[in-house]
């Protein structure tokens, strides 16, 4: 794969989230992007002048909001400013990530700020969803992003007694991670001796794909400001650096769902995160991060996706979950932000995954701060029917 | 009976009847019940467009149950909390049918918290209470007065507000000889004066009131020296209404297919189902692709494959999805299945949906193991749609 070094060092200096809710109706789409907007240059300590380029996005049409960022210009304030926008799907936000760090890498621009944003309590997502399939066909047949063949999948190798009860273990965990982070929109205080009651009574979506095992539908903004080598050592106090970052995308296809092992398909989270290490000089992925912002759908998807990201055998995954090293304080702390279970409002939702690992890094998270160093961090952004996009952020330039 | 909010268990079914909507409950004729953790149960009957709620010992013959502590109960009955979250984290549950026990959601009005009425004395009473609260230390620099308010009537009584070295006290006496002193005959007209109803001139002209000592310091001082009383039953009247727009767009669109997709549609036009093939690497693509990703070739040789076929995997679909070209809700479950074709092989599938009432008895394939046979049943009138297949059937 064609990569090379950057031109220049790139470093998040400013980010800012919106409180994450279904109930957003107080405020217009430009209004709810502008309060993202505004914490991020306050923590930046910077003001529009100052930005030089506007990187806007959310998904294609999920308001039915045609250019949405000719609308939003009175809440990004890109008013007679370069503006760019993009739609990749539910890894827009990470994209957003990635643009910010080339357009700055490149030397195009000093200063970038990337929005990501969605406000789906004002479209209908799984509807949206089942249009980005194909026209020509599958959009008669597809069932939004529900589907129970992960739970399938996990239950098959391991047992549906003890799948079931990892998938609501990471989802618990994911909720009391939720608790601690006052951004969140959902947090229910749940606590693990309800695994076996919510397996029982949570209601069943598509096959055990339960509705407290899946991601939530939020209204909120993500901004994330992005600075040269330069400028990030000179106006902000501990700049998070971009090391790399990798996208992997694949045909629009479904024949992963149910597939005959003996003819792999390609499975991009596994293969972007083997790219993206061997070309990091990464070995040991689990021992090298010290915490992953994981992108995850559904507590299902999750479990199973530790185990493609790590590269890791038997059912170490399951184990890491298990034993509860995934939380807060244990060896991989994933999603400490309680993750996309606890929001999703969809176009923001890869790019908190960046700027929830820059905060941690930074050390100021907030509650859901992981007590030990964190130097160096993952993040991954999902979508399409496989995409995968994965940040690396570290706190020094040593590499 | 423990409140909540102010309100008992017992107020939300007691008003059920009040609160019935008849219009709301056409299409229900059913038995719930109810099951509040140390209150009791109750069981609500609808039939004909009737209701009728009672409290009962046995919930038998409910079609639907739901099982909730008092504070969540009410909370959810009055807004104070978030149904879906309570739902979701086990705080209430539902035994039996949930989509029936769903439309009760719309048999009533919603419940509407009374305000219980405040009286004169208890406008005193917080009116009084609040001024220590109200009172702006950094506007007393240097002052030093006594303010003493005498109101008759019988709901009256006597306070004095002291200030000095910048702190705010208050006392229900009146004593010496205060600053200003402020006499109202009736105590009423004072609460109603503070809360805007009525204005001062008029009642001093009335001879209703009067002030004395010196007034031009209360006139003065008092308004910057204490925050405005807000009225604890006004509510939110003065926030701003928030709307919501609805609008529903319906557009009609029309996707060319190419040639190689239009072989593929007007293949099941006629009842036959083509793949075409990767030159270099030899996979099937169904349906057929202009070009095989993975090679970056033109895939233009077809196959035909199937009719039949053996299940690899199925999705049952509870949630009831939208159709996206019609909006119409699916009904649910429904079977959405991976079909490996006669002649596929692999990850080769194609994906349709099975017959509603052969879900139960599917078996789903894996490497070691075959899965349910079907073959497709074809529409009468055939128009080059992936729909030309109304679904797959098992192949007995």
């Amino acid at each position: 794969m064609a990569h090379q070094k950057k031109n220049r060092n790139v470093g998040i200096i400013g980010i800012g989230q919106t409180k994450h809710s279904s109930h957003r109706e107080d405020v217009n789409q430009p209004e709810l992007i502008h309060e993202a907007v505004s914490l991020a240059l306050k923590d930046a300590d910077l003001t529009m002048k100052e930005i030089n380029c506007v990187v806007h996005g959310n998904m294609e049409l999920f308001e039915m909001v045609h250019s949405p960022d000719l609308w939003h210009v009175l809440g990004t304030g890109a008013y007679g400013k370069d503006s760019i926008r993009i739609t990749t799907g539910g890894t827009v936000g990470a994209t957003l990530s990635c643009a910010s760090d080339n357009l700055v890498a490149s030397g195009m621009y000093d200063i970038v700020m990337a929005i990501g944003f969605e406000k789906l309590q004002e479209g209908h997502t799984t509807g949206g969803i089942t249009n980005m399939a194909d026209p020509l066909w599958f959009r008669k047949i597809q069932a939004g992003a529900l589907t129970g063949s992960s739970a399938y999948d996990v239950e098959r190798e391991f047992g549906l007694e003890r799948a079931n009860r990892a998938s609501l273990t990471y989802r618990i965990i994911m909720d009391k991670h939720a608790g601690l982070n006052p951004n969140a929109h959902r947090a229910f205080g749940l606590d693990f001796n309800q695994i076996d009651d919510l397996i029982r009574t949570s209601p069943k979506l598509v096959g055990e794909l339960k509705l407290i095992e899946m991601c939530s539908q939020s209204d909120g903004a993500c901004c994330v400001i992005f600075a040269c080598e330069k400028k990030a050592k000179e106006l902000a106090k501990t700049p998070v650096w971009i090391r790399d970052h990798i996208t992997a995308h694949k045909e629009e296809t479904f024949n992963i769902f149910g597939y005959n092992r003996a003819f792999p398909v390609m499975k991009t989270h596994k293969f972007a995160a083997k790219q993206l290490f061997e070309r990091n000089g990464i070995k040991d992925p689990l021992n090298y991060f010290d915490v992953f912002e994981m992108y995850d759908p559904a507590s299902w998807w999750a479990i199973d996706w530790i185990r493609d990201f790590f590269a890791l055998k038997g059912d170490e995954h399951l184990k890491l979950v298990e034993n509860k090293e995934i939380m807060i304080g244990g060896k991989m702390p994933i999603n400490p932000s309680g993750g996309v279970i606890g929001s999703n409002p969809i176009g923001a939702t890869a790019l908190i995954r960046v700027a929830e690992a820059a905060l941690q890094v930074r050390g100021n998270a907030g509650p859901h701060q992981i007590p030990t160093p964190v130097n160096h961090a993952l993040a991954s952004g999902f979508g399409g029917t496989m995409w995968t996009v994965m940040t690396m952020l570290e706190k020094d330039l040593n590499w | 009976m423990a409140e909540y909010w102010g309100i008992k268990v017992e107020d939300i079914f007691n008003s059920m009847q009040e609160r019935f909507r008849p219009e709301g409950a056409k299409d229900v004729n059913a038995v719930f019940g109810y099951d509040i953790k140390d209150e009791g149960k109750w069981k609500l009957t609808v039939k004909n467009n009737s209701m009728v709620i009672e409290k009962t010992d046995s919930l038998s013959g409910c079609i639907a149950t739901m099982a909730a502590d008092g504070e969540t109960f009410v909370g959810v009955n009055t807004g104070k909390v978030d149904a879906t979250n309570a739902f979701m984290s086990g705080k209430f549950k539902v035994e039996g049918d949930m989509v029936l026990f769903g439309k009760t959601g719309r048999l009533f009005r919603k419940f509407v918290i009374a305000k219980k009425k405040m009286t004169v004395k208890d406008y005193l009473a917080d009116m009084f209470a609040t001024v220590a609260p109200r009172f702006k230390a950094g506007e007393a620099e240097g002052l030093d007065a006594s303010f003493a308010f005498d109101l008759g009537g019988p709901d009256g009584g006597k306070w004095t507000v002291f200030i000095k070295d910048k702190t705010c006290t208050v006392t229900t006496t009146i004593e010496g000889k205060p600053t200003v002193t402020l006499e109202f005959n009736d105590a009423k007209d004072y609460v109603d004066f503070i809360l805007g109803k009525i204005d001062a001139h008029s009642i001093l002209a009335a001879g209703k009131a009067a002030a004395k000592g010196d007034i031009n310091m209360m006139a003065s001082k008092w308004p910057i020296l204490f925050e405005k009383y807000k009225d604890p039953m006004a509510g939110d009247v003065t926030e701003q209404e928030l709307l919501v727009l609805k609008k529903t767009i319906s557009l009609n669109q029309n996707f060319s297919t190419g040639p190689i997709m239009g072989k593929f549609l007007k293949g099941l036009k006629d009842k036959k189902i083509y793949a075409n093939q990767c030159p270099q690497c030899g996979r099937l693509q169904l349906p057929p692709r202009e070009v095989c990703a993975e090679c970056r070739v033109r895939a233009g040789d077809f196959v035909e494959v199937g009719p039949k076929g053996e299940i690899r995997y199925m999705d049952v679909v509870y949630y009831a999805m939208p159709d996206p070209l019609t909006g119409v809700a699916r009904e649910t479950p429904y079977g959405s299945i991976f079909i490996l074709l006669d002649g596929c092989q692999g990850n080769e599938t194609l994906t349709h949906f099975i017959r509603k009432d052969q879900i139960e008895k599917i078996q789903m394939g894996w490497n070691e193991k075959k899965g349910t046979r079907v073959r497709p049943v074809w529409e009468e009138n055939r128009i080059a749609d992936i729909w030309d297949i109304k679904y797959f059937e098992i192949d007995e």
